[in-house]
Formats: structure tokens, sequence, C-alpha cells
């Protein structure tokens, strides 16, 4: 157990943590030199080319220490944004130890505080990393005393490096061997083991990544799941590395991957507790708290024959993310789809690319919802996150909704503008307090509908680039929350529909009818576009008339070729949606939920 | 595409036999027959329409002209005296060729082209030849177009000699100025007196070709026209926009940006107030660009176009149609056509056969051309597809805002339905 680390990299996003993890892998020899891609922890193409890590992933490296001995260095990578804070925690878990990056260009960030006090939360050690060095802008004294008075931790300890060009990494290593404590726990006690990740393989079924707190875990074992209750065999155990390393027994203290017969991963609750059934555990682990969706849109197929591909599509994807949750969903313009829940924007930005990339998907996907609370007036309460399900206006007594607490980090020039733009979100109660040289902290308590849309672009953009921008979620308040109808030549748009508070409902809905007037084609009759509130028009845009469309000719030898003409523009057609007598193009549902956001 | 040398007609089109009783059937039984139309039409069999029963057309194409006008696709040339001699003679070994057409022809219709350029000398012959080698009727009216610097007192009396009985004249214009930028030969003066000699020859129609839209005309130069062509008092008006074919001199001047389109919305302007002036003179627009003094001035040879009938058409380029599922067309090129003539055998470059949908499509682009419309149990019996009930909310919305009516079983479109008869057959469902 004492020649065994598990840690992991905190960092904020784009300081460099992929970069260091395959240094690190690398200088281990973890991976062969042409199987290396860089990055090898973010398998998937999105995280790759997003630069983030969107699932953690544990790999087994083997380090031969200056002092002689070989040690077993278990990295837990961990996702990089807001939305995953969940996967975080369990991750931490794994841990006792955390590399944490400042980038030596930018200094202390709002993610490395927030990581900084998850880290605290989970009682690791903490190994500083100045990162990027190698930059012409790198101030690294500075990034240093920001170690010290933002983070509390020791400058002393903190290591400069360069992991893209390689400067430093052994150094790391040898710090990971003499600052990080290895793991602790009772090899006689009965097993308690965390289950902190789980992937779907083809061939084995769902593989989970567990770190053995107490006691150890043997192929042939019988374990049952503490919080779900389930029972399973043990089919094979093993390390990480980047392949799997089967072996007999998982220690007390290893990190390793346990192969059951589960099937999909809707059978495994992350963060669950494994124990042994012929000699269970008296409790579960503490901290175990499920996945639950905040955001919710529907996804529907461009053309309704993709539908059987979207439903594999789902399902699939969420064989990985158990944080997806999905359920059929019908609308009169789109047809089928689902509905799905998020755990965040992050998270529904990387399902419906990963849908459009890894299985050739065109999607359609309405305006992301909150879930509000509604008390009706027959005394019933109702959770709707789906303005089709919302209750007739004339029955609601209250509507309440999600709060959060935002923490926006800028530098202190940008405090006026980032004020101002929590102000337009709704903000209650701003603080502010002074972090480091000129940087501040803004915490102000928001609708968590308020972020959904554009808030974060719009941070970026008042701060320019400068602003970060991290929440978590506190309760639920009062709201004057109304639904929004977008018509099409007097017929309604299920899809379209939205629920906003009153005072940001007009203009929201001006922005959707101008979106749409710009994108539906034009007919042969005016098409009003209008917003409503009930039977209350709140905004109207005229796609005016086609008023000439015809040739003047078509005789005997026309015939064949306008025939052909109109075949293709049918075919045109086909990827247009029918609402009422006018045609819509799935574009034009795509363009009004993508520059809602922008 | 196939070439062909053998004529898609002669093969009989499957499913003729299928339906006897509908054909069979006596008039006064006509309801019945819609009746049982619905049970075949529920069967996925849209061979078993029927055939339509009636006449055909026949087209001859006269390749030849003067000049050539700056916006004309046709395939013409000016051709060289002997060219237009020899030509008489392949038109005369193409209609032999057609022998085996078996369907009564009850319009024959002699476009180009300019065939008044040729001689009537010419004519007589070719028209004779036609009338022997294929079945046309005796009583088959005869369809002559003619450029206005043709028309003297003299030729009209050869014209109305051969059996001429709608002589469709190409003024497109009163005005000198647009005229010449039109590149035609004649000028104004010409135009009025080539009317007014025809109107004197006793053929039961004459029409008269403008066009509209032309660069830089405005609605009173246009209107202009219209008075003159009302005042001088054909049966029928052809009122044409001028369209630009990227083949062309004006397309190529439109290339190089130095000739554009009118903008959709004066086209809609001339259109409308060309509608509104000719109906307020009682006329009736029977087609987009088509006007009649009264029902039977209209022409019958195009109507049969309009109305998805079939029509043999000889000559290069010239396209046919056998009113089931076949067309071919001829070799556009001269040269190509008469080379296959000379070697006996037919001048189709290539053909097309319809499916039930594709000939569903032509048949609804083309009523929704005209003010008939679409006779819809009618067209559910031929194309066996329902077209109403396929399109109810559709048709319930264009009848709203005004361009169509949908009324005693016929899908019509409005004057403003008829401008945009384009778009209108696209958006329709027939599957």
């Amino acid at each position: 157990m004492k020649n065994v680390r598990n840690f992991c990299i905190i960092a904020h996003i784009d300081h460099g943590k992929s970069t260091l993890a395959d240094r690190l892998i690398q200088a281990c020899n973890g991976v062969e030199t042409r199987e290396f891609r860089d990055q090898v922890l973010d398998d998937m193409e999105l995280e790759r080319e997003r630069g983030i890590t969107i699932k953690s992933n544990a790999i087994s490296l083997a380090h031969t220490a200056e002092d002689g001995l070989t040690y077993r260095l278990n990295l837990i990578d961990t996702p990089g944004h807001v939305d995953f804070s969940h996967e975080v925690r369990r991750s931490l878990m794994a841990c006792e130890g955390a590399i944490i990056i400042v980038d030596a260009t930018q200094g202390v960030e709002a993610q490395t505080v927030a990581n900084l006090y998850l880290a605290m939360e989970h009682d690791l050690e903490l190994l500083p990393v100045i990162n990027k060095i190698d930059l012409p802008a790198a101030d690294v004294d500075r990034a240093l005393e920001e170690v010290d008075r933002d983070l509390g931790l020791d400058p002393f300890a903190a290591l400069a490096v360069s992991a893209k060009n390689g400067v430093g990494i052994d150094r790391v290593l040898e710090g990971i061997v003499e600052h990080l404590p290895p793991p602790t726990g009772d090899p006689e006690a009965p097993l308690k083991a965390l289950v902190f990740d789980a992937r779907y393989d083809v061939y084995r079924g769902i593989v989970l990544s567990c770190r053995i707190r107490d006691g150890s875990l043997a192929a042939g074992d019988r374990v049952r799941f503490m919080h779900a209750g389930t029972e399973y065999e043990v089919h094979e155990v093993g390390y990480s590395g980047f392949r799997r390393e089967k072996i007999d027994r998982l220690p007390t203290g290893a990190v390793g991957y346990v192969i059951t017969g589960i099937k999909t991963i809707r059978d495994v609750g992350i963060g669950d507790t494994l124990t042994l059934c012929r000699r269970p555990a008296e409790a579960p682990l503490p901290g175990y708290q499920p996945a639950r969706p905040v955001v919710f849109s529907s996804i529907y197929p461009m053309s309704s024959d993709e539908y059987p591909a979207l439903s594999e599509a789902i399902e699939k994807l969420a064989l990985n993310d158990a944080a997806l949750v999905y359920q059929k969903d019908a609308s009169a313009a789109l047809g089928f789809g689902y509905r799905c829940g998020f755990l965040g924007l992050l998270h529904l930005d990387v399902v419906q690319e990963r849908l459009r990339r890894e299985f050739d998907l065109s999607l359609v996907l309405s305006a992301p919802s909150v879930l509000y609370r509604v008390q009706t007036s027959d005394g019933a309460r109702h959770e709707v996150d789906n303005p089709g399900l919302w209750p007739d206006p004339g029955t609601i007594q209250g509507v309440e909704e999600p709060w959060i607490q935002a923490s926006i980090l800028v530098p202190e020039k940008y405090m006026g503008a980032a004020i101002e733009l929590c102000r337009q979100h709704r903000a209650a109660s701003l603080t502010t307090s002074f972090l480091a040289r000129g940087r501040l902290e803004v915490v102000a308590e928001m609708p968590l509908a308020e972020v959904l849309f554009d808030f974060y672009d719009r941070l970026k953009s008042v701060t320019r680039g400068y602003g970060s921008f991290d929440y978590e979620e506190r309760d639920y308040r009062a709201g004057d929350i109304v639904k929004v109808d977008i018509l099409v030549h007097h017929e309604k748009v299920d899809a379209l529909a939205f629920l906003a508070h009153r005072d940001k409902a007009r203009a929201r809905a001006v922005h959707y009818c101008e979106q749409l007037a710009e994108s539906i084609p034009r007919h042969q009759f005016r098409i009003p576009v209008q917003g409503a509130i009930g039977g209350n028009i709140i905004s109207r845009a005229t796609i005016s008339a086609f008023r000439k469309d015809v040739t003047a000719k078509c005789y005997g030898g026309d015939v064949s070729r306008k025939r052909k003409l109109l075949e293709k523009q049918k075919k045109g057609k086909e990827r247009m949606k029918l609402v009422g007598s006018v045609e819509i193009p799935q574009d034009a549902f795509v363009s009004v939920l993508r520059t809602d956001r922008a | 595409m196939r070439v062909v040398s053998s004529a898609p007609v002669v093969e009989p089109a499957p499913g003729v036999e299928s339906t006897p009783e509908v054909e069979s059937a006596p008039a006064v039984e006509s309801a019945t027959v819609v009746e049982s139309a619905t049970v075949v039409e529920s069967a996925p069999v849209v061979e078993s329409a029927p055939e339509p029963t009636e006449s055909a057309g026949l087209y001859v194409h006269v390749p030849f002209c003067s000049a050539v006008c700056p916006y004309c696709d046709f395939a013409v040339q000016i051709g060289s005296a002997s060219e237009r001699t020899a030509f008489g003679a392949l038109l005369r070994a193409e209609a032999a060729l057609w022998s085996a057409w078996d369907r009564p022809i009850d319009t024959v219709y002699v476009g180009g082209g300019t065939p008044s350029r040729l001689d009537p000398g010419q004519l007589e012959p070719m028209l004779a030849a036609l009338r022997s080698e294929l079945p046309v009727r005796s009583d088959a009216e005869l369809f002559l177009e003619a450029n206005p610097e043709d028309v003297t007192p003299g030729r009209v009396d050869e014209w109305r000699a051969l059996g001429v009985s709608f002589l469709s004249l190409g003024v497109q214009s009163f005005h000198d100025a647009e005229l010449r930028a039109l590149g035609r030969r004649h000028d104004g003066r010409e135009a009025r007196s080539a009317v007014e000699t025809s109107l004197k020859g006793g053929f039961d129609t004459v029409s008269v070709d403008l066009m509209f839209g032309l660069p830089g005309q405005d609605l009173a130069a246009w209107s202009g026209n219209l008075d003159t062509v009302l005042a001088l008092g054909p049966e029928h008006i052809s009122c044409y926009q001028l369209t630009i074919h990227e083949d062309t001199a004006f397309g190529r001047r439109r290339a190089r940006g130095r000739l554009t389109e009118m903008p959709e919305s004066a086209q809609a302007d001339f259109f409308a107030s060309t509608h509104a002036r000719l109906a307020d003179a009682g006329w009736e627009a029977y087609e987009v660009s088509n006007f009649a003094r009264a029902p039977r001035h209209r022409s019958q040879h195009n109507l049969k176009y309009w109305r998805h009938l079939p029509y043999l058409g000889l000559g290069p380029s010239a396209h046919s149609f056998d009113g089931a599922r076949h067309r071919w067309w001829n070799h556009r090129a001269l040269h190509d056509y008469a080379r296959r003539i000379t070697r006996g055998e037919r001048a189709v470059e290539a053909d097309e056969a319809l499916d039930g949908e594709a000939l569903a499509l032509e048949a609804l682009m083309l009523g929704l051309r005209t003010v008939e419309g679409i006779d819809l149990p009618g067209y559910r019996l031929r194309y066996g597809v329902d077209l109403h009930g396929l399109n109810r909310p559709l048709i319930a919305t264009l009848a709203e805002e005004g361009l169509v009516q949908c009324e005693a079983g016929a899908l019509r479109p409005t004057r403003r339905g008829l401008a945009v008869a384009d778009g209108l057959a696209a958006r329709f469902r027939l599957a």
C-alpha cells in the first residue's frame, strides 16, 4: 500500500491538465509511443477537439523513483467543467492527493479556487504545479504569490514546469511520491470499494472503475451495491494501464477495474459502494449523490426517418453517460423525439455534438428549460420542465424556479460590467470581494434559467474573455413564469414554445419571431409569425409573400424540364417541417435556438 | 438517357385493358364511374387508371428564322434556301416514319422558328404528307405562327387556302424602340398592319403575341401595347413576360451585368395589371399567359399540353407525349435530325417513361396554369392520387388566402394563384 499513490489533476480549463497527464503517462511508458495520441485520457473525439475532459478516466502508471522503489501511480482524470462537478467529486473521493495546476500566464482562476475547495472538502493533499513557464507571458512569481495568497498553499512546494515541452516532469513524478500520501485503509475490514466511474465495453459489458477503501476484491467474489442493493458476481479485476492488466485481487488502496455481469449503465450507481455479499460492510462510504439533471430539452431528428437511428444513438450514449436522462417525446411540428435531462448546458452541448458526430444525425433541439415547481388551484404540485406540459395559466397559483449562487471572477476593471450583467439577469444579493492583485469575485444569486441562454457568452464578451463563471444550485424561489407560444401563420409551433420570466418573455419572443421570419422562406401567402402569452400577442414579424412565381411559357417542349425542376424543389422540401400549411426549414428551428444562446 | 429508335407509342401502355368497364360506361352513369374509381384507387395500382381517349395534337417545328432574336432559346437557325427546301422533304419522310401513330389528330400546329418564312409552295406538300401519313382528321384545326413582316394580303389568302384557321402573330410590341431592343425585324406600324391584314383574312382566330417585362419598360408603355391590341381586336392574345435564358444573347448580357430581369414585385404588378385590364375588357385569361375573347378562340392545340393530352412532335427539338406515360424528343440540331431521317430512322434523341407520381406532378403543374384547374375526381381516376384528401389543410389555406378555389370537385387557381402557379405546384403532396 505504501508504494501506491492515487491522485488526480485539478485545473482551470485550458491550464494544461491533459497535457501534463500525457507527459506523466509518457514518462512512465504507460503508453507505447506509436499508440500515443496527445491527451490519451480524453479518448473521445469531442474531448480532444474541445480540449476538455468530459468523462473521467483512470490510468495506472509504474514509476521507479529516486529511492529505487517502483511505485504504482494511479492517475484519476477529472472532468474540467462545472456541469460535471458531481463526476469531479466522485473522482476526488478515489484519491489521497491532487496536483493543482496554475497557469503561469493567467494565475489562479475561478475554477482553480472552486476545485481547491472541492479537494479540501475531500481532505486531499495538494501539490501545486505552475505550468506554461515556457510562454513569454509567464509570470511565475505572480503565480507563486497567488498560490500563497489565494490558494493558501506553500509556494515553496510548488513545481514550475512546461508540460508542453516536457520540462520538470521528472520533478512532478518525484513530487507525487514525496508529497502525496499513500492510501490508508484496513485490509482486514469488510470490503468497501467506491465505484467512481463506469464504461460500456462492447465485449465485456460494464467495466467499473473502483477504489478499494477497505478489504480487497477478487475475481469470483460476489458483490453488492450497497445503495442499490443489487448483487453481481465479479468476473475479472485488474489495473487500468493503457490496456487492462488482469490480476487476481485488488488490494486495499488500489484503484482498478472490476468486470461483473452488468449489462447497462443504468444498473450502476456511480458513487455507490461495493461490498462482499458474504461479509458486508456496515455502512457505505459517505457522500453518495445521484446525478440530477437541471437542464431539459427535447431532441428531434431533422427527418422523421432518423428517429430509429436517434433512439439507438441515445441508448448508446447513455451506456456511458449515466447523467443523461431521456424519455420519449412527440411534437406536432417535429414528430417523435426525446425529452432529455442534462447536468447543465455544456452537458447538453456535448450530448448533441456527440449525436451529430459519432452517429451522424441531424438534430433539432427545443429551447432548454429548467425544472419549475408549479402549484395549481386544486392543491396539486407539479414539476414541469416541458412547455408542452405547462398547466392552464388560469389554474396556476404559484410557480417556483431554481436559483443558483454564481461566482464570477473578473479583473477589477470589468467589475462594473459583470455586476451590470448580473443585474440584467435578475441577480439578487450581489457581493464582491477582492481575491488578489487586480482580481475580484462577484457572488450573485440568480435564477438558473437566467444563465441558460446567453449569460456565459455575454460575460466573456463584457470582460473580453477574462471573466470566469461557476455556479452551484441553491434553492427554489417564487417567480412570475409564463409560457410563450410561437405561432406561425396562426398555428402554434409546439417545439418553439418556451417558459420564461414575464419580464423577459417579450424580448425573447421578439427575437424568435425575427429569427423565424429570416429563416422561413417566402410562401405564396403572407405569413405572420407571432409570440403570444395565452391569447395576448406580444411580438410579431411578417414574411412577405411571393407574388410572381410562374414561368411565362409552358408548352410541349417545356414540360419535362419544368417537371424536373419541380421534382428537385420538392426534394428540397423533404427536409422541411410542415406546420399548418407553412414549410419550416429545419435550419429555422436550429437558428432560433442557437442564436437564443449566442 | 436511352436513345431509342422504336416508338414508345407502339407498345400499348400496360393496364389499358384492365378497366374496360370505365371506358364502356354510359355517360349517364358517370357518377357511378367516379364512385367505382374510389375502389380502383384504393388498390395501389396506378397502372389501372384509364388513359384519356381524346384526340392528339401534332406539332411541327420549322427551325428557320431570318435572324435569331436575342431572347430566343428555341432550336432555330437562319438556314440557307437549300436547307429550307430540303427540310420539307425531311418532314415528309419523318411523318412517314410515324405512320404507326394511331391516335386521331385534330390539331396541327406549325410553329418554330418562323414557319411564315416557308413558301406556301413548301408548306402545301408538307401538310399533304402529314395528312396522308398520319391519322389527321379532316376537320383538324390548323395553327400557323407568322412574323408580322411576312404577313401580306397575298400570303394571308394562301394560308387560308391551306386551311389555316388559327394564325398566331409574333408581334411582341407595337413600340419601335422595344422592337429594336428585342431584335425584331418589324416596327410598330408593320405590326399594326399585319394584325389588320390578318383580321381581314377570315381566320377563325387571329392571335397576337406580346411581351412585357422588357428592360426599361414601364407600366404605361405596356399599357399602351394593350390599348393598341385591344383596339385592333384580335380574338386571342398571348402576353409573355420576358424570360432571360442562359444560352441566349440576353443571357450573356445578364451574365455581364448589362441586363437585369425585372424585379419580382414589378413582374407581379405587370402580371396583375395585364390580367385586370383584359378581364375588364371582357377577355378570358384561360392560362397564365393566354387570353381569349371567347372560349371558342382558346388555342385548342396548346390546351392539349396543359390538359396532359397526347401530342406528336415532328421536326428538330420537337417533343412528344403519348398521353399515357412516355415522352420523347427529337435531336435539337438540324444536322443530327437530318442525318437520322436520311438514314430512314426516327430522329428521337431520348425518351423517358414517367412513373405515377411524375405524371401526377406534371398534371398538377400544368393544371394549375389554367383556369380550368384540376378536375379532382378525374385526376384521382387518371393518376390514382387523391389530391384533395392528401392536401386538405393546404387547400383550405390557399383558398383562404385567395390563391385557389375548390368548388364542385375542381381546384382552380385564382388570378393571384396563377401568378404563383409554379410555387403552388411544388406545395402539394402527391403520395
